[in-house]
């Protein structure tokens, strides 16, 4: 048995793709994205800017960074430096997010993410989802984003989305988001709790990255709805180390959510 | 013709009577906070019909009850729920999965640039966000059209054009000078696009107290101003209380039972909480106050 959770794994996999300097906006309600931010932040982003709660800061000197559940909650804005307005903050990608984490009820294996809902007919769907939030203006000019999914389930990672509500590559193509005219970079990893995919350079199609210890490619395949592009040696993704495993433990996530 | 300034004092009862049927309103706060429910409730309360309902950019269940007591006939916001409570309403979602309600599917870029349109009494703005997407294609007003500049693609987003803006905020003065604790999420930009505004306030303060600090003053000259503590209950108002998770689970597991043909508990709810009390007061006294109380945690 590893001494980590799966949870613990995907926060620091999450850390070392996001650099010192960034802003980056801890959503609500992702405990595992909000786990990575924060770590990043913590293990080597000390210029990091951290958005919470409506409002923007450094965390650097809080011992313990206390979760808040939900997204507005004010107690929060004791960290303040500043405050989102929101309704400024799609005026420029300054206000949004350098990274950006996009759930889906469906993500298809170009990367597109449906929070719309399911069914053929958008009138009569067979499941309603949440709706886009901001994640369609957001995922057009953040500089890159990350899929991220708490399930890994053929129903979910679908060969098409039946709306998209979030262009990712379109259908396939390096330029799919060139030619509308997309300013952000896109999707760059699609996390889950099996393996990260990541987008293969000239068709932009996902591909197996690397599996989480203990998952083989066939678990991945069986449970994926699409067929991705799986290369010849398929690495397991990197455990968190211990440094890691020490600030997540002791200063993002003393709760304990990530051990459950 | 007097001298004084008018106060712009209303109470809920007269405040919600400006909202007729057939209307387009804009509810502020975000998710579970700043809702002014005291409107909200006099609202059903008084049987208004066939609203277009304007969400928060991130609505919570204040939009799913308007829904559930039958006053909504469209609503248009990128989100309805409360998060790790309910990732979705009980009643948004079975209206919409049954096509009982019309909806305009947007995300909040989308929504604050069609609020933007119909501030600068625009028909339409263009955006970036939403090209290759489904929400053209499921919003027939929502076109693709050439830059007449460059060529390139872009979307036109319509104006959306709220009759009324209900907002709750920390403080107001009578003439309509409102303060914020916190960022007043996307409350300017209600006011902005609205023909009219109402705010509900957890207290009215004198003149003087606005103009201690008057860069906290985030809209002015609004229309009018209801005096109601505890007014965003059983969501937050930043400063001066937590949401009612309680609460908030009692109208869920109504809602849900509702959904799934049984109208008892949310029949009995409405009665409880909007039909019986007479008042925002009589409302915060069947909630109970050691309840309400209890919500002023830090």
């Amino acid at each position: 048995m590893p001494d980590y959770t799966t949870a613990e794994l995907i926060a620091a996999f999450l850390a070392r793709d996001l650099h010192d300097g960034e802003f980056v906006v801890v959503g609500a309600n992702l405990p595992v994205p909000r786990a990575g931010v924060l770590l990043a932040h913590l293990h080597h982003g000390p210029n990091m800017w951290i958005g919470l709660s409506a409002t923007q800061t450094s965390l650097l000197k809080e011992p313990v960074l206390e979760p808040f559940k939900f997204n507005r909650d004010f107690r929060a804005a004791k960290w303040a430096e500043s405050y989102m307005l929101h309704e400024e903050a799609f005026d420029s990608p300054k206000l949004m997010s350098d990274a950006f984490f996009v759930g889906g009820i469906q993500i298809d294996q170009y990367g597109n993410s449906n929070l719309i809902g399911v069914g053929k007919e958008y009138r009569r769907l067979a499941f309603r989802g949440p709706g886009a939030i901001g994640t369609t203006t957001v995922s057009t000019y953040t500089k890159r984003y990350y899929l991220y999914l708490n399930s890994h389930d053929p129903r979910v990672l679908v060969e098409r989305c039946d709306f998209i509500t979030s262009f990712g590559w379109g259908k396939g193509g390096a330029d799919a988001r060139q030619k509308l005219g997309l300013p952000g970079g896109g999707p760059k990893y699609c996390v889950t709790p099996l393996c990260v995919f990541d987008f293969e350079e000239r068709e932009k199609r996902m591909r197996l990255k690397s599996v989480h210890p203990g998952v083989t490619v066939e678990d991945v395949l069986a449970k994926t709805g699409f067929t991705p592009i799986v290369p010849t040696r398929v690495p397991e993704t990197e455990p968190p180390a211990a440094d890691e495993l020490a600030i997540l433990r002791r200063r993002v996530n003393v709760e304990g959510v990530l051990r459950s | 013709m007097t001298a004084e300034r008018a106060s712009r004092v209303l109470d809920e009862i007269q405040a919600a009577a400006q909202v007729k049927d057939g209307m387009c309103v804009i509810i502020g706060g975000h998710i579970l906070s700043s809702h002014p429910m005291p409107v909200i409730r006099q609202i059903i309360k008084q049987g208004t019909k066939d609203l277009t309902v304007i969400g928060a950019a991130s609505a919570g269940l204040e939009v799913d009850l308007l829904i559930g007591a039958g006053c909504a006939k469209k609503v248009i916001t990128p989100y309805v729920g409360a998060e790790a409570l309910a990732p979705i309403g009980p009643f948004f979602k079975a209206a919409a999965e049954r096509g009982e309600i019309a909806l305009w599917e947007c995300d909040e870029g989308i929504y604050y640039t069609a609020l933007r349109a119909a501030a600068l009494q625009l028909p339409f703005l263009p955006s970036l966000g939403g090209l290759g997407t489904s929400l053209p294609d499921v919003n027939p007003d929502l076109k693709v059209f050439r830059d007449p500049i460059a060529g390139k693609p872009l979307l036109a987003v319509p104006a959306l054009r709220p009759d009324i803006s209900l907002i709750h905020a920390a403080v107001a003065d009578a003439y309509g000078n409102v303060q914020f604790v916190g960022s007043g999420m996307g409350d300017r930009a209600h006011h902005r696009a609205a023909a009219r505004t109402i705010v509900t306030v957890e207290r009215v303060v004198s003149n003087e107290e606005i103009r201690k600090d008057p860069l906290a003053t985030a809209l002015w000259n609004v229309d009018a101003v209801v005096r109601a503590p505890y007014g965003s209950h059983p969501y937050q108002s930043p400063g001066f209380y937590l949401h009612d998770e309680a609460h908030l689970n009692e109208y869920l597991t109504a809602a849900r039972a509702a959904v799934k043909g049984d109208r008892g508990p949310f029949t009995a709810y409405l009665d409880r909480y909007i039909f019986r009390p007479a008042t925002h007061a009589e409302y915060l006294q069947a909630v109970g106050f050691p309840r309400i109380l209890s919500l002023y945690e830090f």
